[in-house]
This record gives C-alpha cells, structure tokens and sequence, in this order.
C-alpha cells in the first residue's frame, strides 16, 4: 500500500493487515452486540464450526474455500435462527447441533480431499493468516464492513427493539422474523470475513470480547456499539504489534489483547458480572 | 362513534379445552375499560387473539375498524407486555427504549424527524420519567421500569393502549403513579385503554368500565353496577380478588 506508518507497520503486508484487521475489528463488535443481548453470544463459534465445514467442502470440490464458507454459513445460520425461533431447540441446543456437526463434517470433507491427493492447509481457515492478505482481500473485507455499518445505522434500532421484546416488536408490526434472519446473515457473513483474521476458531471471541468489556463501561447501548468497535479496534492495532514484535500468531494475539483488555476493564471497574455471566446467556 | 376495538362470539381453544368462548366486548375511542378474572380465565389468550398475535378459531375481531392482523398502521396500538424482566446488564437508557416503540409510527428502517423525538420526549414526559431519560433502565426501580414500558407503547401516540398487568408486583407509590399516568393517556391524549389487571384499587375512581371474564363475560358493566352487587374496587380493594376467587 506503501503509506508513510511507523513500525511495526511500514511494510506493505502489515499495511493490508492493519486495514483488514481494522475493518473485522470494528464491525464484528457490531454485530456482536446485538448477539450479546440476544443470549447468543456463542452463534459465532457454531457458525463458524459450520464454516470450517464449507471451506473443507471447497478444498474437496476445488472450489474457492471462502465461496463455499459463505455459503454454508448463511444457510447455518438461518437454520439455527429457524430452529430457536420454532422453538423447535434451545438457542444452545440448536448451536451445538452446528458445532459438532461442522467440525465433523469439516474433518471429514478435509480428510476425503487429502486421500484425492488435494493439497490440504486448514490452519489458516482455522487460526486465521492475516498476514498474507492480498489488496483484492482488502476489497472484499471492506465491503463486508461497509455492509455491516449500513445495516447497523438502518436496522439498529429496529434490532434492539427485536432484541428486547420480540412480543411488543411483534405488535408494533416490526418484521421480527425478517430481522432475526438479518442479523443471522450478517454473523455469517462476518464470520466469513474474519477467516482471514483470526480463523473460524477465534472469530466468536472478536464478535463478543469488546461488546462484553464495553458493557462493563457504558451507559448506553450506543455508547455499548461505538465502545465495543473501538475496543475492537484497537485490540487489532495492539495484537498485531504484539505479533510482529515477538513473531506470535496474530490471530491469537489480537484475541488475547481483546480477552487482557476485559480483564483491565473488569479489573478497573471493580466488577465482572457483564462479562462473567456471558456464558450462561447462550 | 365508531368502536377501536370489537370482538364478536370470538372463541379459541388449546387442544379441546376452550381457552375463551364466544366472548364479545366493545371499546369505544376515549374509553378506560379494565379486563379482570380469575387466574385461568383465558385474559392472556383473548389478549392474544386482540391484538393479532393469534387468529381465532370462531368469531371476528376488528381493531380501528380492521383485522388485527393486516392492521396497515401499527403505532396506532400501544401494547405493554405483562411485567417484561429486564436484563440486569442491559445498557441501554430510558430515551433509546421509549424510542424503539416509535418504530410503529415511523417505519422501522425510517431515521427519525423532530416529530418523533418530540413524541418520545413527550411520551417520557407523560409517565413522569424526564428527570431520568439518560439513566439506564436497569438502575430504575420496578415500578420505575414499568412506567418506561407505558411510555414506550405511547411513543407512537396510540388510540388503543392495552396493558396486560402493568402494576402487578410495583409498590404502592409505583401503582399510584402508573395510576396517574393512565390518566393523563385518557385526558390528555384521549387514547381507549384496555387495562388487565388484578388490582384495580389504584385506578378504580377512573374506569369507565369493568369487564369480567371466566372464559366468556360474566359482567360489562361501569363500576358502579359491580358495586351494587357487592364488589368495591376502590375503598375495599380486596373485594374484586376476593370475588374473582369465588368465580374460579
């Protein structure tokens, strides 16, 4: 890209992971938040299980991995917002459906295209390679991020009220139906996106982390939204630093700069309960 | 005068078991009407069948003089849930909550004007809760928070509020001031009110009505008639529970 930044960032490979990093950083709080007070923070981690599952399907069938991810991910997750909204599963229940099958699926699919004699290198789908990113991934990333922007000025108040009370969101005539599936896309497509980052593994971590510590801060959920993207944000700067600095693996540097600024956070505010009852929101 | 809201023979049942039979009722625009019965009695499924939420399997209802359920404007129906448990860690404030009951008026993709602002801040203002449009609801107390639910549903300025047991488990002052606030709807506002309800002492000297529902209606009626037969609402209060507990 050859803009004038200091180290750590004045190669052009660093430059392209700072702008991804960035946009992924940003906008997954986004969408997290939204999934945070929905009690489903975890949707992230199954759905990228899921994801592993079209990536191993796209090595197998030599199709572009991310192609088959997107896929997969949005089909997923429009099933698991089926199956919660039916009732048909729990919103846990229904998640782990996906885990265990994707992983699976994805083992399989990997395994079945290695004994084809395909070239197969899952740890970047898994853990993220975001030091190899090309101008034309910088492309795809940023219009995924000004998607996610777009529909969260559009939608965002339409999504809490959903959120909320989907009974009263009902009533008041709000496509609860058509908005639980938006935001089912969108942590898809995030997801998707992120592969390039932190890997389908780590993912659920950036979408939930800075939404868990900014809830810790925040007064508002607009200053939960805007907090969570910063956090977010600067968990990249910081762990990509960190990454080039003592040659870690950036995706899990990123995340645990994001998981080290929550416990500062926690640590500041005297409190935890935010982000210690996450877990059980699932 | 045309009625806001009609059921006619309106029956619904879960399995075979009539959860409502053939109830019909009316309410005219500007009414306070209160819903009573005892536990069972099919209030939240005729509730339900009122605002849309489900068909009935007999019987016709119109709100505003339409189907509930291919009603075009929304926000001219308020609706405040039975006592909705907040997330103790919700961060969001009075003002962002009141504003997403605007969502009905204005569209739910629409930014909203000066209109709607003025609306919300009206709304807030209605139910005595401006001095704490930027705290987050989760500091509030109960009855504080129901007050926020009220004026959520008034934010789309309704002509029918329908409130399914705003004041159950409030304190006292809480019960007095939703009290308060519901009146200020029906003066000021001149919106019908549909109040369900097993306490009616607080709002008992505002009624224009009582309707009484053991799976049918027993009595339509002002509260005057059901006082002559023995059920105060306001100096006993505990008659209405009482009587309601002989029906069931």
């Amino acid at each position: 890209m050859g803009l004038p930044l200091p180290w750590p960032f004045e190669r052009d490979y660093m430059q392209l992971a700072l702008v991804v990093g960035l946009v992924i950083g940003t906008c997954a709080p986004l969408v997290g938040a939204f999934l945070v007070q929905k009690q489903m923070a975890l949707m992230g981690e199954g759905i990228g299980h899921l994801a592993f599952a079209g990536v191993a399907a796209g090595l197998l069938l030599s199709i572009s991995p991310l192609w088959t991810a997107l896929g997969v991910a949005v089909v997923g997750a429009l099933l698991v917002e089926w199956l919660r909204g039916r009732g048909k599963a729990s919103g846990d229940l229904a998640l782990a459906l996906f885990f265990y099958g994707g992983i699976a699926a994805g083992a399989v699919f990997a395994s079945r295209a290695a004994a084809e004699g395909i070239s197969v290198n899952v740890m970047p789908y898994l853990f993220g390679s975001i030091l190899t990113v090309s101008p034309e991934d910088v492309w795809v990333v940023a219009a995924i991020g000004t998607l996610i922007v777009a529909c969260t000025l559009v939608a965002g108040r339409a999504l809490l009220s959903v959120v909320l009370d989907d009974g009263a969101a009902r009533v008041a005539g709000i496509p609860v139906d058509g908005l639980n599936a938006l935001l089912a896309i969108l942590t898809a497509v995030t997801i998707v996106a992120a592969t390039r980052i932190v890997g389908v593994l780590l993912i659920a971590a950036l979408m939930v982390l800075p939404v868990a510590s900014s809830r810790l801060i925040a007064r508002s959920f607009r200053t939960t939204i805007v907090g969570a993207a910063g956090i977010g944000a600067l968990s990249t700067v910081i762990g990509l630093a960190a990454a080039r600095m003592w040659g870690l693996a950036p995706g899990g540097a990123i995340v645990l700069v994001a998981t080290g600024i929550f416990a500062i956070v926690a640590g500041i505010t005297g409190t935890t309960r935010a982000g210690f009852s996450l877990p059980s929101h699932h | 005068m045309t009625a806001v809201l009609t059921a006619d023979a309106v029956s619904f049942s879960y399995g075979r078991e009539p959860a409502i039979d053939s109830v019909s009722l009316s309410i005219e625009p500007g009414e306070f009407v209160a819903l009573v019965g005892p536990n069972g009695s099919g209030k939240t499924t005729l509730l339900r069948v009122l605002l849309g939420l489900v068909r009935p399997q007999r019987g016709t209802v119109t709100v505003l003089g339409e189907d509930p359920r291919e009603l075009r404007d929304r926000g001219r129906v308020g609706y405040v849930p039975q006592r909705h448990r907040l997330d103790p860690e919700l961060p969001v404030t009075v003002a962002e909550l009141v504003a997403t009951g605007r969502l009905a008026r204005r569209g739910w993709w629409r930014r909203f004007n000066t209109e709607d602002h003025e609306a919300i801040d009206h709304a807030i203002d209605a139910v005595a809760l401006s001095g704490v449009r930027k705290r987050p609801v989760a500091e509030l107390s109960g009855g504080q928070q129901q007050r926020v639910m009220i004026a959520r549903a008034l934010a789309s300025n309704p002509d029918l509020l329908v409130l399914d047991e705003p004041v159950a488990g409030v304190d006292a002052e809480s019960q007095r001031l939703v009290r308060d606030s519901l009146g200020h709807i029906v003066r000021e506002l001149a919106a019908a009110v549909l109040l369900v309800s097993h306490e009616l002492g607080a709002v008992a000297d505002d009624l224009d009505r009582v309707i009484v529902l053991k799976r049918s209606v027993l009595f339509d009626g002002p509260p005057d008639e059901l006082a002559a037969r023995g059920v105060s609402l306001g100096i006993h209060a505990s008659d209405l529970p009482l009587w309601l507990e002989d029906l069931g």
